[in-house]
């Protein structure tokens, strides 16, 4: 069979997906920026009501401490009334199927792994949460966890660009990112999804007495509403246990590409978003181009020894459909799946983790591009000491404090993956799970921490890393994950908006050169870091002559 | 900073937003979904004399050799994949001829006529089991009566 098909098929995906992005990123300037439009009617009187019952004023200029700190309670805050939702649900009404409330570190883990856009999901979902949980504790975390990774980026967008007061208030753009942002969005991709198939009722499961003459239960709910909003905001938790491999989750081709696309568009525009507020759209064009060049090369290797169509994966949706969609879900922080990474030949689980260390490409809503500036502050500097000038982006000079407090951001990443990593083997809590000192063992444990720790949520354990080990520390690896690189980028950005700028003098950043740099830097801190993480495992797998993990 | 703005005003906004994302959200998604596309809401139920006998997105078991089989539960990575590959549809052909004495020309006209490739234009086939067999048993209803549970 001809790969050309696919190529272009790939293509014109990407294509559709670039074209959408850039118009988004519009509509999202004018959100974050406060330009008048029509939509205005309707939003004005719904953010008000909003302010006034928060009593915030959303025109108060936050320092990068101030935002961060109410950015992080509220987190938490939303992890509280996740957490009591889950713990009661045997108690609260929408509960059709009589689901207990689960057990308190299965709660804590739930709620801190959607509360940081993770979702990593040791349990599953028809067997495990009533309506109301899916709904209130679970659809809502998705929301706010995706606002709060929009916040994050506008906020370091603003102190960057230096154009603006100040970085922002935190209420301003939490209370837009919602009302005009996700809701609209996923509002607008439920309903598609519901026409194009998927379930969306509060009625029981139904049980049906089959052609066969056996009886089986169908699963229903809202899960449209919920597959649309863990697409667009990059959570990735699922209505299923097997998500995206769900027949109900993902009936056909049709919704299968849709949903490929939402995964996709958001992220995409961040980088044009950040062109449009720093009065360069070369600036974002040059992130976007870096962006997409280690996207690609994640993608190709992905498809080394691609061998088709096989167990643990679903027919309607196929072979290439199911290795294109991981190769995204990974490298966008989404770890929504279509197929069991059972499936995979190890080149697709060495892309899944690239992706997952590298974490920008493009990486998660928000946290993607935060990321990037990060590794862009560290690669002027190393281009800045080599040709012996004084480090600038954008006009501002880049200062020794940045590039230390990027570096923390940096090595936080792999300390967050080895620690608990070296305890699952040492404390004997992976070999519990089955999950035994083999390249496979260790490739799933491996898997489990750096998806934790990348706030991606994709996973082999499942259900199965249902133990207090896991819950405890995957829990606490999400969260430090999450907060510390958010923290670092919005002090950072705090400190250049008050910046001096100059007419540039130094290194270019809005050319095919810085392009090259960019990416090479990115590789080579990647490769350098994490190679023995990954030759322990995959390649080890690969060189014993494993097909599939 | 204000401390109430740091305390109480997340408190408040997380509950506000968990009423309207949480709640009111997914409401009025259902209550337009129901109104407008209550087959596919319900998750695309059908019914057999008045009784619901399964979902055309969700695999049943099918073990009577005149019948398309899905995968085995656990071939998926959904262990409910109501399709199987036009590969495996073809594989089955021979014995499903053999028990219902269709030509195995006929039954291969019906799997091509309803396949479907997985990139719209192109890429691999496959078909949906449970609407193959539905078709099966309405065109062949002599035949079929006896295998399948019609009575509901």
């Amino acid at each position: 069979m001809s790969a050309l098909p696919y190529v272009f098929w790939t293509a014109f995906l990407f294509g559709l997906i670039i074209a959408l992005a850039w118009a988004i990123s519009k509509y999202l300037f004018a959100v974050y920026t406060g330009k008048k439009g029509r939509l205005d009617r309707l939003f004005d009187p719904i953010d008000k009501a909003i302010y006034k019952i928060i009593r915030a004023d959303p025109s108060r200029e936050m320092s990068g401490k101030e935002y961060f700190i109410v950015l992080l309670v509220f987190s938490a805050f939303t992890v509280a009334l996740c957490f009591i939702i889950l713990l009661l649900q045997g108690l609260l009404p929408l509960n059709p199927q009589h689901f207990a409330g689960l057990s308190w570190d299965l709660a804590l883990h739930t709620a801190l792994s959607f509360a940081t856009n993770t979702d990593l999901q040791h349990y599953a979902g028809e067997t495990a949460l009533s309506y109301l949980s899916q709904m209130m504790a679970l659809q809502f975390l998705e929301f706010t966890s995706a606002a709060i990774g929009l916040c994050a980026a506008v906020a370091v967008f603003r102190g960057f660009s230096g154009k603006f007061k100040g970085i922002g208030n935190f209420y301003y753009d939490f209370v837009r990112s919602v009302t005009r942002v996700m809701l609209p969005l996923s509002a607008i991709a439920a309903i598609v999804l519901v026409a194009s198939g998927l379930p969306q009722t509060l009625g029981g499961y139904v049980t049906a007495n089959t052609i066969g003459g056996g009886m089986i239960t169908l699963p229903v709910g809202p899960v449209a509403s919920m597959a649309s909003i863990e697409q667009l905001g990059t959570n990735g938790g699922g209505y299923y246990g097997a998500n995206f491999a769900s027949p109900y989750q993902d009936p056909s081709p049709f919704t299968n590409w849709f949903e490929f696309v939402l995964m996709l568009v958001l992220v995409t525009s961040m980088p044009f978003l950040f062109g449009s507020m720093v009065g360069n759209r070369k600036e974002g064009r040059t992130l976007l181009i870096a962006t997409y060049v280690i996207f690609g090369i994640n993608i190709a290797i992905a498809f080394i020894n691609f061998t088709g169509f096989g167990p643990y994966m679903e027919a309607r949706l196929g072979a290439f459909s199911s290795v294109l969609w991981t190769a995204a879900a990974t490298s966008t922080m989404t770890g929504s799946l279509n197929a069991s990474l059972s499936a995979f030949s190890p080149f697709v689980i060495i892309s899944a983790l690239l992706g997952m260390f590298i974490q920008a490409a493009p990486g998660g809503l928000g946290g993607g591009v935060i990321y990037l500036l990060m590794y862009v502050v560290i690669a002027v500097f190393i281009v800045g000491l080599m040709a012996g000038r004084t480090p600038e982006y954008l006009g501002a000079k880049i200062i020794p404090q940045d590039v230390k407090r990027a570096v923390i951001a940096f090595i936080s990443h792999p300390l967050l993956i080895l620690i608990p990593l070296a305890l699952a083997f040492s404390t004997g809590a992976a070999a519990a799970i089955g999950s035994g000192a083999v390249p496979n063992g260790y490739t799933q444990v491996l898997y489990e921490f750096a998806s934790a720790a990348a706030n991606n949520g994709s996973d082999f354990l499942g259900a199965s890393a249902n133990t207090l080990f896991f819950n405890i520390s995957t829990g606490i690896v999400v969260w430090f994950g999450r907060f510390i690189s958010i923290a670092i980028m919005l002090i950072i950005a705090d400190s250049m908006s008050k910046r001096q700028r100059t007419p540039e003098t130094g290194l270019r950043t809005d050319n095919m050169l810085f392009v090259a740099i960019l990416v090479g830097s990115i590789l080579l801190l990647a490769v350098l870091t994490f190679m023995p993480f990954i030759v322990l495992g995959p390649v080890l797998s690969l060189l014993q002559g494993f097909h599939a993990i | 900073m204000d401390i109430f703005e740091t305390i109480k005003s997340p408190l408040i906004l997380a509950i506000v937003i968990m009423l309207l994302c949480g709640l009111a959200y997914p409401v009025v998604i259902t209550l337009i979904a129901g109104v407008a596309f209550p087959f596919q809401a319900n998750g695309e139920q059908f019914t057999i004399n008045g009784s619901v006998a399964g979902s055309y997105l969700i695999a049943q078991g099918f073990n009577a050799s005149v019948f398309f089989h899905p995968e085995p539960a656990n071939f998926s990575a959904s262990g409910i994949d109501p399709t199987i590959t036009l590969a495996d549809a073809y594989s089955q052909v021979a014995r499903i001829s053999n028990a219902t004495g269709l030509s195995e020309s006929t039954l291969t006209g019906i799997v091509n006529n309803q396949s479907q490739y997985t990139i719209f234009f192109f890429g691999p086939k496959f078909i949906n089991v449970v609407q193959t067999n539905l078709y099966l048993i309405k065109k062949y209803n002599a035949i079929y009566s006896k295998y399948a549970n019609l009575s509901g």
